[in-house]
C-alpha cells in the first residue's frame, strides 16, 4: 500500500528470525533463552519439541505429518494442514530443528542439539544453576515493590516526556538513551545537531500501551548494541535470565563482566532494574523487565496502572491527572480547555483529529490510546469509548482516504485477447493482479509482482 | 507488442475521478499527470505526483468544509 508509514513492532519470533543462524545456537546455549522462546512457540510447535526432547535420532517427516490427525470433527482440512505448515516452518526459521535425510535417504527432522540440551535443564532441572543468583546477605537498604513499581515509571516517563517535549528534557535523559530513539527514528535533528523533533513514528510510539513500548525500544537498542561493541548474545541472554526474576528480589552483580555492566547501566536508565548506586553490587529487576518478551500478549506491566479518562458522547474528555506527560499526550489530538488543580477538561474536534492525522497518527491508534487510559468508571459501559466518539475519529480519517493508491505496472495494447488472458489469469493466481479490463486488454499488477509475470511472459513468448 | 507502464493506480469514486480530470486538463500540478484513464473508479497516473496530489485535495477539502467553531469566532 502507498501511504504514511505505519509503526510495526515485531515480536520475540519474528525477532529472532531475523537473525542469523550462527547468533540463535548461541543464544540457544542458555537454558532461560531455550525456555522463553519455547514458551511463544504456537501449540502444535511446542508439542512437536515435546515429544522429539528424548529422541537423539532425526525423525521421518512423514512419521511427524502422521501425529496430526487429517480428519477432526468441525474443523476443515485446510485450516489443519496450515496450522502443520506454519508450526513447523516457524521452527525451520527459528533454527530450532534442521531438515536432513535418515539412513534411508528420506525426509527428516533432528533437534537442533544445543536447543534440546537446554531446554531439558530448563524444564527438568540439573546443571549450573541459570537464575540470577541472589546475594545471601540481606540488603541494608530493602526496596519493596511499590517503591520499584514508582521507579521504574519515573524513569519510563521520563524518556517518553522527553519525546514529547525534546527542546525541554534534553538534560532528562542521557545520550545513550537519545542515541536510541534516533536510532529508532522516534526522533529527528532539524538543522542543528543538538535541536531535537519528533517523527510521526515517535507519535504513534507515544499512544502505544507500555509493554509494547518497552519491547519496540528494547529492540531498537539491541539494534545498536553491536556498534557499541557489546555482545548481542550476551545482552540478549540477560534480558531473558531477567524476564523470569522475581519482583521485589534483590539480585547480585557479582561476576558479571565490564560488558553486562555497561548493559545494566542503561537498562537502570530506562527503569528496567533500580540501582542504587553503581557500586551495590546488587540490582533490582523492576515490573518492567519482567515478561519483557511477552511484548503486548500479555498485560503484566499495566495491571497497576488505572486510567483516569471520561469521555463523553459530546466529545469532551475529563482527564484527572496532574502528569504533565499525559496532558502532553492528549493534546496531540485534542483541544485542551481549561486545566484545574486536579483534572483537565479537553475536547475532541475535528480539526484537533485532523492535526494527528496529519502527523501520521492512525484513528485507530487514537482510539486504542483512549481505550487503554480509560477512568474505571467507563468500563461499566456497554462500550468503553463511545461508540459516536470512535465512529467519528475514524470517519475523518477515511475522509481524507477518498483516493487509494496502489504502487504498480500498467500492461496494454495485447494483440490479442489470448495473450491478454493468459497474462491476467496468471497474475491474479499469483494474487498481484490489480486492476484488469478485458475489453481494453489492459491490466494493471503490483510492482512486486512484475518481474514475476515478465519473466512468465518472456518464457511464453519463447515458446 | 505489449506496451508497459509504471505509475500509481487510483481508485476512486466517479466524482473523484471527474475532479482528477480536471485537475490533469488545467494542469494545476505543473503539467498532465493522468497516463490511462481506465474506468469510472480508477485512472493510472504518474508516481511522481502522489504527495502534492495528496496535499493539493487535502487543501481543497478544506477549503469546503464548513467549519462550525471558526464560522462562530
Amino acid at each position: 500500500m502507498y501511504g504514511p508509514q505505519t509503526l510495526t513492532c515485531k515480536n520475540l519470533q519474528e525477532y529472532l528470525k531475523s537473525l542469523s543462524r550462527d547468533i540463535l545456537d548461541r543464544l540457544y546455549n542458555h537454558p532461560a533463552t531455550c525456555l522463553a522462546v519455547f514458551r511463544e512457540l504456537p501449540a502444535l510447535s511446542r508439542q512437536f519439541i515435546l515429544r522429539l526432547l528424548f529422541v537423539n535420532k532425526p525423525v521421518a517427516q512423514v512419521l511427524l505429518a502422521s501425529w496430526i490427525p487429517q480428519h477432526d470433527a468441525g474443523r476443515d482440512v485446510g485450516d489443519i494442514a496450515a496450522e502443520h505448515r506454519q508450526g513447523t516452518q516457524v521452527l525451520l526459521d527459528m533454527c530450532i530443528w534442521q531438515e536432513v535425510k535418515d539412513q534411508q535417504g528420506n525426509m527428516a527432522i533432528r533437534l537442533s542439539s544445543t536447543f534440546r540440551e537446554n531446554l531439558k535443564v530448563a524444564i527438568l532441572g540439573g546443571g549450573r544453576p541459570w537464575t540470577m543468583s541472589a546475594t545471601l546477605d540481606s540488603d541494608p537498604h530493602q526496596r519493596n515493590v511499590e517503591f520499584l513499581d514508582k521507579y521504574a515509571m519515573d524513569r519510563w516517563e521520563s524518556v517518553l516526556q522527553f519525546l514529547v517535549q525534546p527542546g525541554r528534557g534534553q538534560k532528562a535523559i542521557s545520550r545513550d538513551a537519545m542515541r536510541t530513539l534516533l536510532h529508532a527514528g522516534l526522533i529527528e535533528s532539524s538543522g542543528e545537531s543538538d535541536n531535537m523533533q519528533i517523527t510521526s513514528a515517535g507519535f504513534q510510539f507515544l499512544l502505544l500501551d507500555t509493554a509494547s513500548q518497552v519491547w519496540f525500544f528494547i529492540l531498537k537498542y539491541l539494534e545498536t548494541v553491536t556498534e557499541r561493541g557489546m555482545s548481542l548474545v550476551a545482552c540478549l541472554t540477560f534480558l531473558f535470565k531477567l524476564s523470569f526474576s522475581t519482583l521485589g528480589k534483590d539480585y547480585s552483580m557479582e561476576g558479571m563482566d565490564n560488558e553486562l555492566l555497561t548493559f545494566l547501566q542503561h537498562l537502570r536508565e530506562f527503569g528496567l532494574v533500580y540501582l542504587r548506586k553503581r557500586s551495590s553490587g546488587r540490582f533490582y529487576p523492576t515490573r518492567l523487565a519482567l515478561n519483557i518478551t511477552a511484548g503486548q500478549n500479555k498485560g503484566i506491566i499495566d495491571v497497576p496502572k488505572q486510567g483516569n479518562l471520561i469521555i463523553e458522547t459530546n466529545y469532551r474528555v475529563y482527564a484527572y491527572t496532574t502528569s504533565e506527560l499525559q496532558i502532553s499526550l492528549l493534546a496531540i489530538f485534542c483541544d485542551i480547555e481549561g486545566r484545574f488543580p486536579n483534572m483537565v477538561v479537553a475536547s475532541i474536534s475535528r480539526s484537533s483529529v485532523r492535526r494527528a492525522l496529519l502527523k501520521g497518527i492512525g484513528a485507530e491508534q487514537i482510539i486504542s490510546f483512549l481505550k487503554q487510559h480509560c477512568h474505571p468508571q467507563m468500563y461499566k459501559l456497554s462500550s468503553v469509548v463511545p461508540r459516536t466518539v470512535a465512529d467519528q475519529i475514524k470517519l475523518w480519517e477515511m475522509e481524507r482516504e477518498r483516493l487509494e493508491f496502489t504502487e504498480g505496472v500498467l500492461y496494454k495494447d495485447f494483440m490479442s485477447l489470448h495473450d491478454f488472458n493468459l497474462l491476467s489469469n496468471y497474475a491474479s493466481s499469483n494474487g498481484v493482479l490489480i486492476y484488469s479490463d478485458e475489453r481494453q486488454r489492459t491490466m494493471v499488477v503490483t510492482k512486486k509482482g512484475h518481474p514475476s509475470i515478465k519473466t512468465f511472459w518472456k518464457e511464453e513468448q519463447a515458446k | 507488442m505489449v506496451n508497459v507502464m509504471k505509475g500509481i493506480l487510483i481508485k476512486c469514486d466517479p466524482v473523484m475521478k471527474q475532479f482528477l480530470l480536471h485537475l490533469d486538463e488545467t494542469m494545476k500540478l505543473g503539467s498532465k499527470f493522468v497516463l490511462v484513464d481506465l474506468d469510472e473508479c480508477h485512472l493510472f497516473v504518474q508516481p511522481e505526483v502522489y504527495n502534492s496530489l495528496k496535499n493539493l485535495i487535502d487543501e481543497q477539502y478544506e477549503k469546503v468544509y464548513y467549519n462550525q467553531k471558526s464560522s462562530l469566532e
